[in-house]
């Protein structure tokens, strides 16, 4: 049980800067101190440096705005996919057994698996990048759907047909996706996160983007690049996070 | 099995029940038998009996929502276009979360034959009817218990139903927002001439609101009393009533 105050929000904020610069500082006073080599553990100092001689060149902007087309495509495609297919088993309990042992073999193999064929389908390009970004976030999305729509209140099923609102259609666009949307959501959002992880992994066999230029850096033992690639990742992260929670909570602004 | 029958052709009763019996599952005994039961234009009919006796079965297999294992369950429809055989209320209002309370008394009246402007209309006027036109704009968690219940019955009556049915819409409700609701239906009764069918274990409450008690009784249950009632709300016909209803309950209850 949570005996504090509550919070103001300014001081939460103020808590979280608070907290990410101690991370900083202590971080830059280890590198300082010369206990670990500058090419094993690059101080966050060096960053800025290195953002500054990345986007001069556009490199920063380029490997960017790839990664993003990549994310973008495969998010969207998983997503949709992943929405869909855990609705229908959802519904129709046959269509859930007759689909039940392939999900259960195919849930386990893990997007990197799939790196070989994904080069095979579609050789070194945006489209196997896509494609495994979007495999990560089908299943998040997959079993989130597949529970929120399983959990819709069934009274709420019985008043739509009390009320003619029982055929397909009506059941489920003004029933079971509204009654869904809250774990719908929150697949997405974590589907969000994961394609995010996905694109450096993707990216790592060399197609063109922020994994793909980390992987360049790491060779060349220029960590401060990769430490700036990682930081880029994490804003992207946090930037379309804070974005989609904008929108869930419009969304969902009847919930209590 | 036996769905509802929709018939078109003028009558005098609203429902007619004919042999009705009712259960659930293939092989399990039946809850309810033997059910005939005519329900007058404009009447006010509760049914009561001991809980699980099946009352509200009863009541969801007048709804469609459940099939009666034989016998004929006959809704008299009216010509009038525009509106549905049935307005159900429930115990527990069920309002969808997601709509606001406008829309969620337009929900019946969505599928049928009206223009968006009159669908509009007649949820305003439901609302109206209920005493709540100042909240179209809430969300249903902003409401109370019992204007949740209006509401529910707006979303009911929006649909101009033949018959009104209602599932001890007031058995969740603490004692004087319940004794307040009983008056308003009361007078939502009066003046619309709905005819009500109202499932209650509350013999104060059937006795106060109804023109005629069905009591169920008995395993299978089956009508064990039909009673005109015209007691109100007080004085010593109506206590001399409900005692009468309680022994006819208490005479025919099993365990």
């Amino acid at each position: 049980m949570q005996t504090d105050k509550p919070m103001k929000s300014y001081q939460k904020v103020a808590l979280s800067a608070l907290g990410v610069l101690v991370f900083l500082l202590a971080w830059e006073a280890v590198a300082r101190s010369g206990v670990v080599p500058a090419r094993l553990l690059p101080s966050p100092s060096a960053v800025p440096a290195a953002f500054l001689t990345e986007f001069k060149s556009g490199t920063w902007q380029e490997m960017v705005l790839a990664s993003l087309s990549h994310y973008l495509v495969g998010l969207s495609l998983g997503t949709f996919l992943g929405v869909s297919f855990g609705t229908a088993a959802a519904l129709w309990g046959k269509w859930d057994a007759f689909q039940a042992w392939v999900v259960r073999m195919l849930r386990p193999i893990p997007a990197i698996a799939w790196i070989p064929f994904a080069i095979i389908w579609f050789g070194v390009s945006e489209g196997a990048a896509s494609f495994l970004i979007s495999l990560t976030v089908f299943w998040i999305n997959y079993y989130a759907s597949y529970a929120a729509v399983r959990g819709v209140d069934k009274d709420l099923i019985e008043l739509g047909h009390a009320f003619g609102q029982g055929g397909l259609i009506p059941r489920l666009f003004k029933i079971i996706l509204p009654g869904a949307l809250p774990g719908i959501l929150s697949g997405m959002r974590a589907g969000l996160g994961q394609g995010w992880m996905t694109v450096v992994a993707a990216e790592l066999f060399g197609i063109s983007g922020l994994g793909m230029r980390m992987m360049e850096a790491s060779g060349l033992l220029a960590t401060h690049i990769v430490v700036l690639y990682m930081v880029t990742i994490a804003l992207l992260y946090g930037v379309s996070d804070f974005l989609f929670m904008q929108v869930q909570s419009r969304v969902l602004s009847w919930q209590r | 099995m036996a769905a509802v029958t929709l018939s078109k052709t003028a009558a005098a009763s609203v429902i007619d029940l004919e042999d009705v019996s009712i259960g659930y599952g293939k092989d399990a005994p039946p809850v309810l038998v033997d059910v005939n039961l005519s329900v007058e234009r404009g009447s006010f009919v509760a049914i009561v009996g001991p809980s699980g006796v099946g009352k509200s079965t009863l009541l969801r297999v007048v709804a469609g929502l459940h099939t009666a294992r034989s016998g004929g369950v006959t809704i008299h429809q009216d010509r009038r276009p525009g509106h549905r055989p049935v307005g159900l209320v429930f115990q527990d209002s069920r309002l969808l979360p997601w709509r606001r309370v406008i829309r969620n008394v337009e929900f019946g009246l969505e599928g049928l034959p009206v223009s968006r402007d009159e669908r509009r209309q007649r949820a305003e006027a439901a609302l109206k009817l209920v005493r709540l036109d100042g909240y179209a704009r809430r969300w249903p968690y902003e409401l109370s218990g019992g204007q949740r219940q209006r509401i529910g019955i707006a979303r009911a009556m929006a649909v101009d139903p033949d018959i009104l049915l209602m599932d001890e819409p007031f058995g969740a409700l603490d004692a004087i927002t319940r004794h307040n609701l009983q008056d308003e239906l009361r007078r939502i009764h009066q003046e619309t001439g709905k005819t009500v069918l109202f499932v209650t274990h509350d013999l104060e409450e059937a006795v106060h609101l109804a023109d005629r008690i069905i009591v169920l009784g008995g395993t299978p249950a089956r009508v064990v009393r039909d009673v005109r009632n015209s007691a109100g709300r007080d004085g010593s016909v109506f206590r001399d009533q409900v005692e009468q209803l309680r022994s006819e309950i208490a005479d025919n209850y099993s365990i």
